[in-house]
């Protein structure tokens, strides 16, 4: 069905704009998971404003959870003339790295990940989740009143994993008394088991929870319903339960997509890794007026320091 | 008088069914052409016929599940018309269908109740169910458990669980199609008690049948079909199986082949004291010894399932055995594949012809080279050279008279006497030193069964030994030369044909003499 | 790390594992009828995601579970039908069959959360209903008797789908049909309409499935909201044998195990996540090849049927 669109969208394209550049990406899941997905689309709409509509155009497959479905629009976009592909997720390194010798005209992209294969039309991308998860992590220990903290994570891999690591040193490093409970459920889309994680944390004494990934809408919920707050990460999470998210930390891709825009129009397809943080702006702390002054300002605090170096959550 | 018109199971009889005229076409068929056809209450009534002879597809108007296209039902009198086997159901038939009509994981109550109404509304009523199967098996003396599971039960009993079915509903008038082609002999005499027990209350029963010593020994009335037209009709008492047989076929038969004296030659097949194994691990064959001479048929007669079919496993290498030896022209072959022993000039029939005989879904051609696929004329460097295969086929078919459009038609198409022909042809073709013929006519019309004994017959006089296994004494008494008789996987005794007679070899057979 | 095994915890896994279970519950109580009657219905996933959309949308507009849960049993029961018509009326093969209405209830329901209702928005759908005097029990009134009417009715299910199937003329055909279709026509039991009925009533408890995760127990929906528990409920239904109260056991081992990692993860059990989440898939095959026994499956089924072929 989407590959329809998008084979239409591509007939529309050649026929009015041909000198526009042309992206396509694909996702595992929806344009709107208030997650991962959306961090792209976001950023992929952001950019298409900025240079017009004339001048950036893209298309794209999401909800392709399964990898050989991505991998079939992958080879087909290649062979189509794009300027650039986009495979985001992580999942989609294994079949990238067959495709991306065969088509050595057209530049790839894939994240979150920091290897190019050593392909020099090959970008890599990632986020410094820690980063952002460590500010949470910050909010969460000066919010929690019981001093438990559930955390509810995917599959412990990826920027998933660095946010919860992240998010457990910011929150320790704030209170050395707290407590964070950690589950990974095994899946990016068990909505049913994120849930019950989120009620099981409940249980346990959390009053703060935080999750990443696309099935947290669920546990969001649970921390509504129970009245406890939530710290969301890779997009916005507010609009979903306004009275409970406190902050989030909002991937913005923009800043890591324009210099490789950039690159792939001078010539240059590929062969480096790009980071979007704190510092460079790709990674934005949304601190909400519900989360008070003393979590604001140590929020602050923490994102000053991570900017100047004297914060380094996971080391260096 | 009401009370006499009443059976045993509480349903009023049909005295007089009768068929008048009945036509019936298929695309390209007349099935049935001006067919009459009647039977009375008390007897039971043959309906005779080679296959596609017209048997079923008249039967199957009876119960509804053809109309025809000409012709009138009569029952005491009074046309019907029947639109379904509900309709027949109500008007008093019930069928007993070649292939039981039973489900295996249900109890003997529940596929009785299955279908009918219950008493109960939307739950079941076995309670109710069972009681009125222990009156129906009292009064017709037909034993089963209601409380069993179909799989739980032999053949015999599944085939009184039909009987039951039909009786429930209230059938007076029972048709049964080939009811005996699944039983052992024991299980066919005792169905055939009840079925004469059922006739002498009121019951009206076609036999359907194809089996020329079941209809002399059980029937009082013979309707013989042929080509779709009715052949004769005649009292039992007043006909024979000769009589019966040319009816069918409409031609003079020989249900004994001619057999011209053949000088017995040297040793071809030798087992010394042979042992093997069954399936289920348990003693199959005990220290089995036989040797089959150049030129002559050893007939080998036995109740199925006492080691016949263990016996030819082992001769043709499918069985591996457990003591002794089996030699061919002299060569020991109890440790070869059964690709060598096909070498040293084995050729086998087996008893499951569907299963082991041939591939269904493989043309006629396929199916004939299927011994020799691999080698010249029909293959050359791996690929198979089809005029050749072709052209051997067309010949073989020809010689062995195979009914068939075409050597491409899939042998699945052919009736089973036909495929048995394409089998044969496969199997003497080569000229074999050694013939295993398992069950050689079972399941075969009676023209074509003469053809195939004929053959068997014909190649004992190029010098084949032949090792005749059949359940029908009839059949080894015709063929063969001398016969061994095996019980419990033991040979019991082996006769030379003039010292046999039926009741000698009966009495071997079930283990008394 | 506090004590593992206290009261709490235990309250916790059980409860926990009782929700966790609901789905499956009816949605593999409805593919048991279907397979028993020998239609295997691999489309449970898509018309669990149809009518869980079907149901969320219900609610998030007009406000009424029990709407959304009537309409939730109208759709799958379309489903169910639509289902019969293209296995046993055009007599599709029925695996392919199964993964085409999958695919349609996977693609529908996206496109139109897509279309009408955009970014995932939290619901008010069925409350907690703890039943009066029997919630009250310690310890068990907490587990069993203080959940969504929903999950109730998965565990009331059980012994009514057992009664049906084995004590009504109804469950004896679907019997008969599934293991011998022919002999169950040559009586009078029509197995057009048997397989209909039985796929309609497993196309409405998929239904209800969906309902209870979008309308009961998360209260949300997202594309691909199920995650494929459709077809887990397909395994469990093999598993089980065919039989609701194995079929039961099945779905209990499968959650309660689930709760038991989300729980032993939480309480920060040293066991890596990786082996965690595979418990539940492990110790589920492992019990029911154990229990359940050896049992063959309905002979006739995924076999189409056509009288006198």
């Amino acid at each position: 069905m989407k590959r329809l669109v998008v084979s239409l969208c591509l007939l529309l394209g050649l026929a009015w704009a041909q000198d526009a550049f042309k992206v396509a990406v694909v996702m595992p899941s929806a344009t709107n998971d208030l997650a991962f997905s959306e961090s792209m689309y976001d950023s992929l709409l952001a950019i298409q404003e900025e240079m017009g509509a004339d001048n950036f155009e893209f298309d794209y497959a999401d909800g392709t959870f399964v990898v050989d479905d991505a991998a079939a629009a992958i080879r087909d976009w290649a062979s189509q003339g794009y300027d650039l592909i986009i495979a985001h997720g992580s999942q989609y390194g294994a079949p990238l790295q067959e495709i991306a010798p065969d088509f050595p005209d057209v530049s790839f992209a894939w994240g979150t990940a920091g290897d190019t294969f050593g392909m020099d039309n090959v970008y890599a991308y990632e986020a410094a989740s820690d980063q952002g998860g460590y500010v949470n992590g910050v909010i969460a220990a000066t919010l929690s009143k019981s001093g438990i903290i559930g955390v509810v994570g995917p599959i412990e891999v990826g920027d998933a994993k660095l946010y919860v690591d992240g998010f457990k040193i910011g929150a320790t490093a704030t209170n050395p008394e707290v407590q964070v409970n950690v589950n990974y459920i095994g899946s990016f889309g068990d909505v049913a088991l994120a849930t019950e994680a989120a009620n099981t944390h409940a249980e346990a004494g959390a009053d703060v929870l935080t999750g990443s990934a696309q099935m947290v809408v669920g546990a969001i919920g649970v921390a509504k319903e129970r009245g406890l707050l939530w710290l969301g990460t890779q997009a916005s999470q507010t609009e979903l339960a306004p009275e409970i998210v406190v902050a989030n930390q909002v991937y913005d891709w923009t800043v890591i997509l324009k210099p490789i825009i950039e690159q792939v129009k001078a010539g240059k397809l590929g062969g480096e890794a790009y980071v979007i943080t704190l510092e460079n702006g790709g990674l934005d702390m949304e601190i909400n007026d519900n989360a008070g002054a003393d979590a604001k300002a140590a929020a602050e605090a923490a994102i000053s320091g991570i900017i100047d170096g004297s914060i380094a959550p996971l080391g260096e | 008088m009401a009370i006499a018109k009443l059976l045993p199971s509480g349903h009023p009889r049909i005295d007089h069914m009768e068929m008048r005229h009945i036509s019936k076409r298929f695309p390209g068929v007349i099935a049935n052409d001006r067919v009459n056809f009647d039977v009375r209450a008390g007897e039971i009534h043959a309906l005779l016929g080679e296959n596609g002879a017209g048997k079923s597809t008249l039967m199957r108007q009876l119960y509804g599940l053809y109309q025809p296209d000409e012709g009138e039902i009569i029952f005491d009198g009074q046309g019907k018309t029947i639109l379904s086997p509900n309709d027949a159901i109500k008007l008093g038939i019930g069928m007993i269908h070649q292939h039981f009509m039973l489900v295996n994981s249900l109890t003997v109550a529940e596929n009785v109740a299955l279908g009918l109404k219950s008493s109960k509304g939307f739950l079941t009523d076995l309670d109710v169910v069972v009681k009125r199967i222990e009156e129906l098996t009292k009064l017709y003396g037909l034993k089963v458990d209601p409380h069993a599971y179909i799989w739980q039960l032999s053949v015999g009993e599944q085939q009184r669980v039909e009987i039951i079915k039909a009786l429930y509903r209230g059938a007076a008038l029972l048709i049964l199609d080939e009811p005996t082609a699944v039983l052992t002999p024991q299980e066919v005499n005792e169905f055939f008690a009840i079925l004469g027990q059922m006739a002498s209350e009121g019951h009206a029963l076609i036999f359907i049948s194809h089996k020329l010593g079941e209809v002399m020994d059980f029937t009082h009335r013979v309707t013989v079909l042929r080509d779709g037209k009715n052949a004769g009709e005649t009292l039992t008492k007043d006909t024979s199986k000769t009589e019966l047989a040319e009816m069918m076929v409409g031609r003079q038969l020989k249900l004994v082949p001619d057999k011209a004296p053949v000088k017995v030659g040297q040793a071809r097949l030798m087992l010394k004291n042979v042992s093997a194994l069954s399936d289920r691990g348990l003693p199959a064959l005990k220290q089995v010894s036989l040797e089959l001479r150049a030129g002559e048929i050893l007939g080998l007669a036995g109740v199925s399932g006492n080691g016949q079919l263990e016996l030819a496993e082992v001769i043709a290498g499918l069985r591996p055995l457990s003591a002794g030896q089996v030699l061919i022209d002299g060569q020991d072959i109890s440790r070869k594949s059964p690709a060598q022993i096909i070498e040293r000039g084995l050729s086998y029939i087996p008893e499951e012809r569907n299963r082991d005989g041939m591939i269904k879904d493989f043309n006629i051609a396929e199916n004939l080279i299927l011994r020799e696929n691999n080698k010249a004329p029909y293959a050359k460097n791996g690929l198979l050279n089809f005029s050749v295969i072709t052209k051997t086929a067309q010949t073989l078919v020809q010689q062995f008279t195979v009914k068939t459009p075409s050597v491409e038609t899939p042998i699945k198409n052919l009736s089973g006497g036909n495929a048995q022909k394409v089998i044969l042809a496969r199997e003497l073709s080569r000229n074999p030193s050694v013939l295993i013929a398992a069950q050689p006519t079972r399941g075969v019309d009676i023209g074509a069964s003469e053809y195939l004994r004929d053959q068997i017959v014909r190649q004992r006089e190029k010098g084949t030994a032949t090792l005749l296994i059949s359940e029908d004494l009839d059949e080894i008494l015709a063929l063969s030369d001398r016969i061994a008789i095996i019980f419990h996987g033991e040979i019991m005794g082996i006769l030379a044909r003039e010292e046999a007679s039926l009741e000698r070899i009966g009495l071997m057979i079930a283990g008394e003499a | 790390m506090q004590d593992f095994l206290d009261w709490t915890v235990v309250i916790g896994i059980l409860s926990s594992g009782i929700r966790l279970a609901t789905p499956y519950l009816y949605a593999a109580i409805g593919e048991t009828f279907g397979q028993r009657s020998g239609v295997l219905n691999l489309g449970v996933d898509g018309i669990m995601l149809l009518a869980a959309f079907s149901s969320y949308f219900t609610v998030l507009t007009l406000g009424s579970p029990w709407l959304g849960l009537l309409v939730a049993i109208l759709v799958g029961g379309l489903m169910g039908i639509a289902m019969g018509f293209i296995s046993i009326t055009l007599q599709a093969e029925q695996g392919i069959s199964g993964i085409g209405v999958y695919l349609f209830g996977l693609g529908l329901s996206d496109l139109l959360f897509q279309k009408f209702v955009g970014t995932a928005k939290a619901i008010s759908g069925f409350k907690e209903f703890p039943i009066p005097l029997l919630s009250k029990i310690p310890f068990f009134g907490d587990i069993f008797f203080s959940q969504s009417v929903l999950v109730y009715g998965a565990y009331l299910l059980i012994p009514l789908a057992w009664f049906i199937l084995n004590k009504t003329t109804f469950g004896l055909n679907i019997r008969a049909v599934g293991e011998n279709p022919e002999a169950a026509d040559s009586l009078g039991v029509s197995v057009q309409k048997t397989r209909y009925l039985t796929l309609t009533l497993g196309g409405i408890l998929a239904g209800i499935a969906g309902a209870s995760l979008s309308i009961a127990l998360l209260n949300v929906f997202q594309q691909n909201l199920t995650n494929g528990m459709g077809f887990i409920a397909v395994a469990l239904v093999y598993f089980g044998g065919w039989r609701p109260f194995y079929v039961l056991l099945g779905s209990l081992i499968f959650s309660f195990v689930n709760a038991l990692q989300v729980w032993m993860q939480v309480l920060g059990v040293p066991i890596p996540s990786d082996i965690a989440v595979m418990m539940p898939y492990v110790l589920t095959i492992v019990v029911l090849i154990f229990s359940a026994g050896r049992v063959r499956p309905p002979a006739a089924l995924t076999k189409t049927y056509e009288r006198g072929s």
